[in-house]
């Protein structure tokens, strides 16, 4: 008990500092509007002719706002915190900590994305409700899989940045693996529902984690059927159980490398 | 002027021997960049293979023009003017003092005096961009030639007016990024999507209109009125930009800050 009563202080910690920089809650605010309000206007250009791929306007409009909810939602220091404590060596400071290195990274994310959630999740309801109202036939009873969902999407996100992070112990410049990664999430859901993909990308995208971080729980929320949670959230799970243990294999293998000199 | 040019060159020449020093963050960088451009042509492909024909009136071709040329004009602001983004830091720091005292033009200094690495992608994806999807379309290579600089010293402008606000409110970085995103964000989908209200504010405040949509517009159907209402509404906006740094100069306050630049 003793021992997650630190890394609860450590999220606490987190969270207070989301909101002691307002400046930088504020821009991102200012910049999620801008970004909903610039596809919503497009996608009604897009809608004029009815329905695509099986989606509404509405659905499509609340689908953006989730997916960029989990992204905006997961936008935390960890992949520049994990390449700074490597290059810099202040990885050597932390370890000899009480303390999981790894574990006080996800209690830092955790508080992190927590704050976020809050000011981004209101912000959202509030934008879908003024730009397209309720979501249509909306599943008052699947919210507990979908709130599922979503948690294991940021949980997939965060594992997945470990990991990156982590390629620090190998790679002197690890940013190209960060944008690839960034950019397929992006590419395979974020944008763009996967059901709008060419059949033959649906399958290739359905297989892989990229679309498990935000396709899978926007598309729960806004059309939400039991097949679909089991056929979204066991992938979800066995995608974040690869990162986890693909992160924790890394950091052992790194800790095994890892040559530390007094000074 | 061929002094100021001259100046702005030199500055130019620094900076990108500075940036070959570190080659390979220079080309992981510009590369990525245009990488990271590359998602939305896979994005605006899905979108029209949906769709089919046109959206908010332009087809394919017309948003793969808006973006290599809006790609195109922000690298260059970013590769000459980068530091204009660092301009509320400058301020509020107490840094400017070293630009004030040297012996040539404030503005074209400490605007000059920084590029950006992943510019250099943003520039060069664009002319390839124009090459894949244009080809050999000649009104559109002469229109995109034109307008790079003229956007580029378009999008200085905005970010300058919005950090010059910090003269006289305080810390207006927000203003600052925000002014960048717009317009950015402004640029990079049709026009036609917008209704009146943001479409105006397409043609004044935020200028999106004279960096992309006017010189499509002259690509693909030229007209001599549209041609002149362009170059002269770029000039003014500018001019504008200018004028105010210079007048928010005035409420600037020196911290005695003693620094060194190297």
């Amino acid at each position: 008990m003793n021992k997650m009563k630190k890394y609860r202080i450590i999220a606490r910690i987190h969270v207070q500092n989301a909101f002691v920089y307002r400046a930088n809650v504020i821009s991102g605010l200012l910049f999620y509007t801008l970004f909903i309000f610039v596809f919503f206007n497009l996608w009604r250009a897009i809608y004029e002719g009815g329905s695509v791929s099986g989606y509404t306007h509405g659905q499509v409009v609340w689908y953006l706002i989730i997916t960029e909810l989990v992204v905006f939602g997961c936008r935390t220091r960890i992949v520049t915190q994990i390449n700074e404590d490597v290059k810099t060596g202040a990885i050597a400071y932390l370890l000899n900590r009480p303390v999981h290195y790894i574990a006080y990274q996800a209690a830092a994310a955790a508080g992190q994305i927590a704050a976020n959630l809050f000011f981004f999740g209101l912000l959202a309801a509030a934008l879908g409700f003024l730009f397209v109202g309720p979501i249509p036939d909306f599943q008052w009873a699947g919210v507990p899989c979908m709130l599922l969902s979503g948690a294991l999407g940021v949980a997939l996100q965060f594992a997945s940045m470990t990991a990156i992070g982590l390629t620090a112990f190998r790679l002197e410049d690890n940013s190209a693996v960060y944008l690839i990664f960034h950019k397929l999430v992006f590419m395979l859901g974020v944008f763009l529902p996967v059901e709008f993909l060419p059949g033959w990308l649906q399958g290739i995208a359905k297989a892989l984690p990229f679309s498990y971080v935000a396709w899978g729980p926007a598309k729960l929320f806004v059309g939400f059927s039991w097949s679909l949670f089991l056929q979204i959230v066991p992938m979800q799970m066995l995608w974040l159980s690869v990162m986890t243990g693909l992160s924790l294999l890394m950091y052992r293998s790194g800790m095994r490398n890892l040559q530390m000199n007094g000074g | 002027m061929k002094r100021h040019l001259k100046i702005a060159f030199l500055y130019f020449k620094v900076n990108l021997a500075s940036a070959m020093e570190y080659r390979s963050s220079f080309l992981m960088q510009a590369f990525g960049m245009a990488l990271s451009n590359a998602t939305f042509v896979f994005f605006w492909w899905i979108a029209f293979s949906q769709v089919g024909g046109k959206i908010g009136g332009y087809d394919f071709q017309d948003v793969m023009f808006i973006w290599a040329l809006c790609s195109s004009a922000f690298g260059l602001s970013s590769i000459l003017f980068a530091n204009v983004n660092h301009l509320t830091r400058l301020i509020v720091s107490g840094e400017l003092d070293t630009f004030l005292l040297q012996p040539c033009n404030v503005l074209l200094s400490v605007c000059c005096a920084r590029t950006s690495l992943s510019a250099y992608g943003d520039l060069l994806y664009g002319i390839v961009l124009l090459a894949l999807t244009q080809g050999g379309n000649g009104a559109a290579w002469i229109f995109f030639a034109l307008a790079v600089p003229v956007g580029a010293a378009l999008i200085t402008a905005v970010a300058l007016t919005a950090h010059t606000l910090t003269f006289l409110l305080g810390d207006a970085s927000i203003a600052g990024s925000m002014g960048l995103e717009f317009i950015i964000n402004f640029c990079i989908y049709p026009e036609g999507i917008y209704q009146k209200f943001i479409r105006g504010l397409m043609y004044s405040v935020i200028p999106a209109a004279f960096i992309v949509h006017i010189p499509l517009r002259l690509a693909r159907n030229f007209s001599l009125s549209w041609l002149v209402i362009w170059l002269l509404a770029s000039a003014l906006y500018c001019g504008f930009a200018v004028w105010f740094f210079y007048r928010g100069l005035r409420k600037y306050e020196s911290g005695n800050l003693i620094i060194t630049r190297l």
